[in-house]
């Protein structure tokens, strides 16, 4: 049986290259059959042209046999196919224009999809490489209830808290700590700061990767509290700073404050847990650890700065690991609790552990971004929609011109499936051609939208990427089918005689009812995109009109990374007061201040206690900055009522304070907060007295309205500033250099100082409305302009249908501008039609989007009516200009039209 | 005399039969089972083709451009090997039904 089909197959093939070598010979075989069936009956006496016939006879229909032999060759159907094929290649090579613009149309709308949902898999789907199980793999996060009442979910987790999840759970056959962390890589001016990944020894169980050089650490190497001053490096690291050579092994390189040992090289395209940037390389998180605090910080469960991955032992499900896994928190939090001696209080707590996906986007800490990223990606799709709807009607359009052609065919006796089969595989070979042309934007495109939105992934073609090739394909594929069903069915429908003799009135409803369907729909879709963009405008021009409360332009950030040198407390002061001096005297800085905190980098805190409220901590988050005489004035941060600080406020001088307004309402309601008393620390400190009012910083997210800020004066502050902030004439960005040229020649050892403008700190936190906005702006104008050609194209044609109609209104006295506002009224009517249904679409799907946009109603009417009158201008210029060219048309030559 | 029609699927083994005595041409296949079966047997001339192409594509005969007897290009067809056990299955079957079709009609 298997030889059957193998010599079927061979025949096929052999069959089909050989087409017309075949057909001939088929000729000629049955051509001599006829002449010796001929001679037979010519010996039996009758004359040629006799004989002949009777053998013709005797036959049968020769062309049926052919028809037969054909068939029975098992290759007509993929020869039809080819045919189509073929016909349809010289059809579109005939109009040029026609095709370039439908490729370039759903080129566009596939590419985007592409490229879009490149980011969506990466950001939502696709997990790390290399990771043994994905769908048993899980982060840990904590949830637990504050003494404020309210309930936080954290991924940070602390060491002591590891340890007692290893001690205490059965369920996961690994668990594994880890951190990314920016640390300066490389000795004296060769240090650079990179991502290197602090882990366990049982991180590498979670990933089934094999190192290519050496080894990964062993559970020796990661000892509590000691562990090795290894290192693993990172693949692409490897290749770029020690060339890929294998003689790597043994040598050391100085991370942080430590000498580590190289002991292994991570396969290529490893790269952990991808959130925060490609790793240069691996250490063991004890060794990071004992370098950061030489103490054991076994058993402490305030530093909490890791994160937990866990594998599911094989054959237990989610319900019972997430039970384990809980229990084994409460354990851990009451043995927390009584190691601190605190009263142990479960049920207030509420501590419990849930297991996450491992792609973070899908978390409960999924932030904006990923949000953001599934709108428009659904964007993308819409685009698609609105590319197929037009060229679907650009494709009815031609097989309408082409009618006669078809009707011909038909009556032929090409059966109406052919047809529609032959139709269907012209806008296939579109798609085709289209889908190729998208592949090639998407791959470009998509590294931009890469480069914008995850620039700690691994980059990588979008030719070689299988799932998006396949999303590629399935668009395609798709827009093949919308674009080519409609007008496959009603172009192939007969209206026979009609259209054989040529009548003139093309009646053609249903192709008029279709043609319109597709208008309004395109028109409602341009509605729904256009409304998402200026709702993401908004919301993102609110955003940049939002006071921060302090200056981003001119700022600069400068923070000191000693990396293990020991300064004694005066030397650490003399060492910050020579940098002020320096830094003042840099040309281009007017002012610099020691600060406590910096936005979106580091907070501080102290416990509040006011008279008369009960507990502060319930009502915000309140963070502490602190600043010499010239901090205000550096930032930019206004103040509002009373002063700022004076030289007066020195270290054994009164207290004071300047409260942050949103504060000064808070604590004080209608009250005048100058003169009020605040205690830090403690309950029974001495009096704080506020002496000003500013405006209030955001310092971690830019929406969050319980964040309250109060300024101490550096003085008065009983910890180390942890920056500089520095203001300069212009922008930050043009002075980093300068400034650090300027104060690295004062750091000692191998210290070094971080210069950043305060903007590289601010604008990630940006980056969600600044994407919207900028997608649905652009997705949404390109809707527009395909809808609008769509618009302009059927207004064109169905003039061009009713030139008649038209001509006889001329003859019959109708001025010129009355025939404009027909054809203009007929044609803003489709697009009134279809921004009634786009905005009852976009006001229903208006409350998903809220929680994206800022300080803005999904309602705002002034964006609906906006995107509305934009529609309407660009519909009457779209169907003016077809309808000035009817109305210019002779009379005469119109009614004698055909 | 009546022509008999052939039934379904016999054409087939007709022609592998004709062919597993010698390599022949199509025009002579259709001669030879017209002479053979004292002529009874009337095959349509234009379904022997198509059952030639199709048992060529199965593997069982193999075909080739010969001369003629008399010297014209013809395309010879001959039984493959794979085709002689199909004759030889196909015939077992056919005398095996003919055989209990037999014993059913003379039942009654």
């Amino acid at each position: 049986m298997f030889e059957e089909l193998w010599s079927d197959l061979r025949y096929r093939v052999r069959s089909l290259m050989r087409r017309d070598g075949v057909e001939r010979e088929l000729a000629d075989e049955l051509r001599f059959h006829l002449e010796r069936e001929t001679e037979k009956y010519e010996r039996q006496g009758l004359s040629r042209p006799e004989a002949e016939r009777r053998a013709r006879l005797a036959f049968g229909g020769v062309e049926r046999a052919k028809e037969a032999s054909r068939d029975g060759r098992g290759t007509a159907l993929l020869e039809s196919i080819w045919q189509d094929l073929r016909y349809a290649w010289r059809g579109l090579r005939s109009k040029p224009a026609f095709t370039a613009g439908v490729v370039l149309t759903l080129g566009l709308g596939i590419g985007a999809n592409a490229a879009m949902f490149g980011i969506v898999d990466r950001l939502l789907f696709r997990p790390p490489a290399y990771l043994r199980d994905a769908s048993g793999t899980h982060r840990v996060y904590l949830s637990w209830t504050e003494s404020g009442g309210e309930s936080r979910t954290e991924r940070n987790i602390e060491f002591a808290r590891y340890l007692d999840f290893k001690r205490l759970t059965h369920a996961f056959s690994s668990i594994a700590a880890f951190q990314t962390r920016s640390l300066a890589v490389g000795e004296a001016t060769d240090a650079r700061e990179r991502p290197v990944t602090v882990a366990s020894a049982s991180y590498f169980d979670v990933f089934g990767a094999r190192p290519v050089l050496g080894r990964f650490f062993t559970a020796d190497d990661d000892s509590v509290p000691v562990g090795k001053p290894v290192a693993v490096l990172g693949y692409t690291y490897w290749q770029t700073e020690f060339g890929g050579r294998s003689d790597v092994l043994g040598k050391t390189i100085r991370v942080d404050r430590g000498l580590l040992t190289i002991i292994g090289v991570a396969p290529d395209g490893f790269t952990g847990m991808t959130d925060q940037g490609i790793p240069a390389l691996y250490m063991p998180i004890t060794a990071y650890a004992w370098g950061m605090r030489a103490r054991d910080y076994s058993k402490n469960y305030n530093w909490s700065w890791l994160e937990i991955v866990v594998r599911r032992k094989p054959g237990v499900s989610l319900t019972v690991a997430n039970a384990d896994l809980n229990s084994a928190y409460r354990q851990s939090t009451i043995a927390e609790w009584e190691l601190a001696r605190r009263k142990v209080d479960l049920a207030a707590r509420r501590p419990s552990a849930s297991l996450g996906p491992v792609q973070l986007g899908r978390g409960p800490e999924a932030g904006q971004d990923a949000k953001v990223v599934v709108w428009v990606g659904g964007v993308a799709l819409i685009v698609l929609l609105v590319a197929c709807a037009n060229v679907a009607n650009l494709l009815l359009s031609r097989a309408v011109k082409r009618r006669r052609e078809i009707a011909l065919r038909l009556a032929l006796g090409v059966s109406r499936a052919r047809l529609v089969r032959q139709l269907l595989t012209e806008s296939l070979v579109l798609a085709a051609i289209g889908g190729v042309f998208g592949l090639a934007t998407a791959q470009w495109g998509g590294a931009a939208l890469r480069v914008l939105f995850l620039p700690n992934q691994p980059a990588a073609a979008v030719v070689t990427d299988a799932r998006t090739l396949a999303v590629a394909l399935i668009a395609t594929l798709g827009a093949a089918v919308l674009t080519g069903i409609v007008p496959a069915l009603i172009g192939s429908r007969s209206d026979l005689a009609r259209s054989l003799t040529g009548a003139s009135r093309d009646s053609g409803a249903a192709r008029s009812r279709a043609r319109t369907a597709l208008l309004v729909f395109q028109a409602a879709l341009s509605v729904v995109l256009l409304v998402g963009a200026g709702l993401f405008v908004r919301s993102l021009q609110n955003v940049r009109a939002m006071r921060l409360g302090y200056d981003v332009g001119p700022v600069s950030i400068v923070s000191m990374n000693l990396r293990g040198t020991k300064l004694s407390p005066s030397e650490a002061t003399l060492l910050g007061n020579r940098l002020v001096d320096a830094a003042r005297a840099i040309p281009g800085v007017s002012l610099v201040s020691p600060v406590a905190s910096v936005p979106f980098w580091s907070n501080e805190g102290r416990s509040l206690y006011v008279q008369g409220i009960d507990s502060i901590q319930k009502l915000g988050r309140f963070v502490l900055q602190a600043g010499n005489a010239d901090y205000f004035r550096a930032a930019g941060t206004r103040i509002l009522r009373g002063r700022a600080f004076e030289p007066s406020d020195g270290r054994d001088a009164p207290r004071v304070v300047v409260v942050g307004d949103g504060m000064a309402k808070l604590l004080w309601p209608g009250q005048d907060p100058i003169g009020k008393c605040v205690r830090i620390s403690a309950d029974t400190a001495p009096c704080t007295t506020v002496v000003g009012v500013a405006e209030e910083m955001r310092m971690r997210s830019l929406t969050d309205l319980r964040e309250h800020t109060y300024y101490l004066p550096l003085t008065q502050y009983d910890d180390a500033p942890s920056a500089l902030l520095l203001r300069v004439t212009g922008d930050a960005a043009d002075f980093s250099g300068t400034i650090r040229r300027a104060l690295q020649p004062l750091m000692p050892g191998s210290a070094y100082v971080n210069v950043q403008p305060l903007r590289e700190l601010v604008d990630p936190s940006m980056r969600g409305w600044q994407f919207g906005a900028t997608m649905f702006l652009a997705f949404g104008a390109l809707a527009l302009a395909l809808a609008a050609v769509g618009l302009y194209s059927v207004i064109a044609y169905g003039v061009a249908q009713r030139q008649k109609e038209l001509g006889v209104r001329i003859a019959l006295g109708a001025s010129r501008g009355s025939v404009v506002r027909l054809v203009v009224r007929g044609g803003v009517r489709m697009v009134v039609f279809g921004i009634g249904i786009g905005t009852v679409v976009a006001l229903w799907a208006g409350h998903w989007v809220e929680a994206l946009l800022f300080d803005e109603s999904p309602r705002d009417p002034l964006v609906y009516a906006s995107v509305a009158g934009v529609l309407v201008i660009v519909a009457i210029v779209a169907t003016a200009l077809p309808a000035f060219g009817a109305s210019r048309v002779d009379p005469n030559t119109a009614l004698r039209a055909e | 005399m009546d022509r008999l029609d052939l039934p379904q699927g016999t054409l087939d083994l007709l022609i592998l039969k004709a062919l597993s005595l010698a390599p022949m041409h199509g025009w002579a296949i259709s001669e030879r089972i017209h002479q053979v079966s004292r002529a009874t047997l009337q095959i349509p001339q234009g379904s022997l083709y198509p059952a030639l192409h199709r048992l060529e594509r199965r593997g069982w005969i193999r075909a080739e451009w010969g001369a003629s007897d008399n010297n014209r290009k013809a395309k010879f067809y001959e039984l493959t090997r794979a085709g002689r056990k199909q004759l030889d299955a196909e015939s077992d079957a056919w005398a095996r039904l003919t055989q209990a079709v037999a014993l059913v009609l003379d039942m009654g």
